[in-house]
C-alpha cells in the first residue's frame, strides 16, 4: 500500500530540503553589498561578447549513449540476481546460461565500442 | 487500488497519448518530435501497468520492461541519427529533411 | 478523501499539465525538463498501482538516463535560431481538432464499452504482481527468449549509435 512508502517520501523530502537549505543559507547568512561592477557578467576582465545561446560542445555524448544501453543491462541483471536461488533450485543451470548468453552478447558490443575508440575524447 | 476506478487511469493515459500525437503534428524541431514519441510510449506503459495491477497479473509489467528496453535503444539510435543529420545539413527542422521524398 | 485519492489527483494533474506544457514551449530545454517532471509523476502513479519495480526502473532509465542524453543532445545541437511552433496556423488547428476528436472517441469507449470494468482482484494479488520476484520469475522462465532478443537489440543499438554518431574512426 501507498502508506508503506512514507519513509521513502521522508528521505526524498529531507534530501531536497537539505539541498535547498544549503543553497538558501548562503544568501541568508552571507554579507551582501552589491554594486554595479560586482553584478556585471564576469568574463576575464573583458566586456562580455556574444549571446548566451552558444552551442555547448558536449564531447561525451557518445559515452551517455552507451551509458543508457549498459544501464538497461544492469536493470535486467537485478531481478535475475534476486530470483536466482529459487529459479536455480527449480530449473537448474539453464537459468545461469541464459544470463551468460545475454551478458556475452552485450560485452561483445562493449568490446567493439572500445576497440573502435568510442570512449575516446575527440 | 480499491478506491480509484480503472477508467481514470485509462483517461489519463489516453490524454497523454493524444498530447504526444498533437505534439508530433505541430512541432517541427526533430528533438521535440522525438520527445513526443517518448511521451506516447509512456502513456502506453501507463495503461499496461494499470491493467496488470487491476488484474493482479504481472505479465503486463514484464511487457512494460521490454518496452523500456526498446525505448532506450530507440533513444540512443534516434539521437545518433539526429546528430548525424545536424552534421550533414546543419538543421533540425524536419521539413527540410526531404531528400527521400518523391 | 483518503491519501490515495489526493495523491492520484496530484500526480495525474501534474502529469497532464506538464505534457501539455512540454509540447507548447519554444525552448527545447524547457520542454525536456517538463518531460522529466511528467516521468517522475508517472513513477508516482506506478507506486499507487503497486508496481514498485516498474516505478524504480522508470526513474532510473527514463529520468536518469534517457532524458540526460536528450539534454546533452539539445545542448550540443543548438541551431542558430531556435525553432518555434509550426508557422501555419491551419495545420495547428487541424492537429488540435483531430486530437480532440480521437480523445473524445477514446473517452467514450473507456466509459461506455469497457466490458466488466469493475472486475478487480484483491489488493493482495495486485501487490504481489508488482514485486520484483514475480517479474523476475516471469522474465527468466516464460519470457526468456524475448529477454535474449533484448540483448541482441541492445547490441545493435550500441553498434548503431557508435557508427552513426562518431565523427572519425581510427
Amino acid at each position: 500500500m501507498i502508506i508503506n512508502y512514507i519513509p521513502i517520501l521522508l528521505v526524498i523530502a529531507a534530501a531536497a530540503g537539505f539541498a535547498g537549505l544549503v543553497v538558501y543559507s548562503s544568501t541568508l547568512f552571507g554579507p551582501q553589498s552589491p554594486n554595479k561592477e560586482k553584478l556585471s557578467t564576469y568574463e576575464s576582465g573583458m566586456k562580455p561578447v556574444g549571446t548566451t545561446k552558444e552551442r555547448v560542445s558536449v564531447k561525451y555524448y557518445l559515452v551517455a549513449m552507451f551509458f543508457i544501453i549498459f544501464d538497461l543491462e544492469v536493470v535486467f541483471v537485478y531481478p535475475w540476481a534476486v530470483q536466482f536461488k529459487k529459479l536455480y533450485n527449480q530449473y537448474g543451470i539453464s537459468v545461469f546460461i541464459s544470463m551468460l548468453i545475454f551478458l556475452v552478447v552485450l560485452e561483445l558490443g562493449y568490446l567493439y565500442v572500445y576497440k573502435k575508440g568510442g570512449f575516446k575524447w575527440d | 487500488m480499491t478506491t480509484i476506478p480503472i477508467e481514470y487511469y485509462l483517461v489519463l493515459s489516453a490524454f497523454m497519448f493524444i498530447t504526444g500525437v498533437i505534439g508530433v503534428l505541430i512541432r517541427r524541431n526533430a528533438i521535440i518530435v522525438f520527445m513526443c514519441i517518448e511521451l506516447m510510449l509512456n502513456s502506453a506503459n501507463l495503461s499496461l501497468v494499470t491493467f496488470s495491477s487491476y488484474m493482479g497479473n504481472s505479465i503486463g509489467q514484464v511487457f512494460v520492461f521490454f518496452v523500456m528496453t526498446v525505448a532506450a535503444a530507440e533513444a540512443a539510435i534516434g539521437l545518433a541519427i539526429i546528430i548525424a543529420l545536424f552534421r550533414n545539413k546543419m538543421t533540425l527542422n524536419i521539413d527540410e529533411v526531404n531528400i527521400m521524398k518523391w | 478523501m483518503n491519501l490515495e485519492i489526493i495523491l492520484f489527483i496530484l500526480f495525474s494533474v501534474i502529469a497532464a499539465a506538464s505534457a501539455v506544457i512540454m509540447i507548447t514551449r519554444a525552448n527545447p530545454i524547457i520542454s525536456a525538463l517538463f518531460l522529466v517532471l511528467n516521468f517522475a509523476c508517472l513513477a508516482g502513479l506506478y507506486l499507487l498501482l503497486n508496481a514498485q519495480f516498474i516505478a524504480v526502473t522508470q526513474i532510473i532509465v527514463y529520468a536518469g538516463a534517457i532524458m540526460v542524453l536528450f539534454l546533452f543532445v539539445i545542448m550540443l545541437l543548438r541551431p542558430e535560431h531556435d525553432l518555434t511552433l509550426q508557422k501555419k496556423s491551419k495545420i495547428k488547428f487541424m492537429a488540435a481538432a483531430a486530437g480532440i476528436f480521437v480523445f473524445a472517441q477514446l473517452v467514450y469507449i473507456i466509459f461506455f464499452f469497457s466490458p466488466n470494468a469493475s472486475q478487480k482482484t484483491s489488493v493482495q494479488s495486485s501487490i504481489n504482481s508488482g514485486t520484483i520476484e514475480q517479474i523476475g520469475t516471469a522474465i527468466f522462465t516464460k519470457y526468456v527468449i524475448p529477454f535474449e532478443a533484448a540483448g541482441y537489440l541492445l547490441l545493435a543499438a550500441a553498434i548503431g549509435a557508435l557508427v552513426l554518431a562518431k565523427k572519425k574512426f581510427e
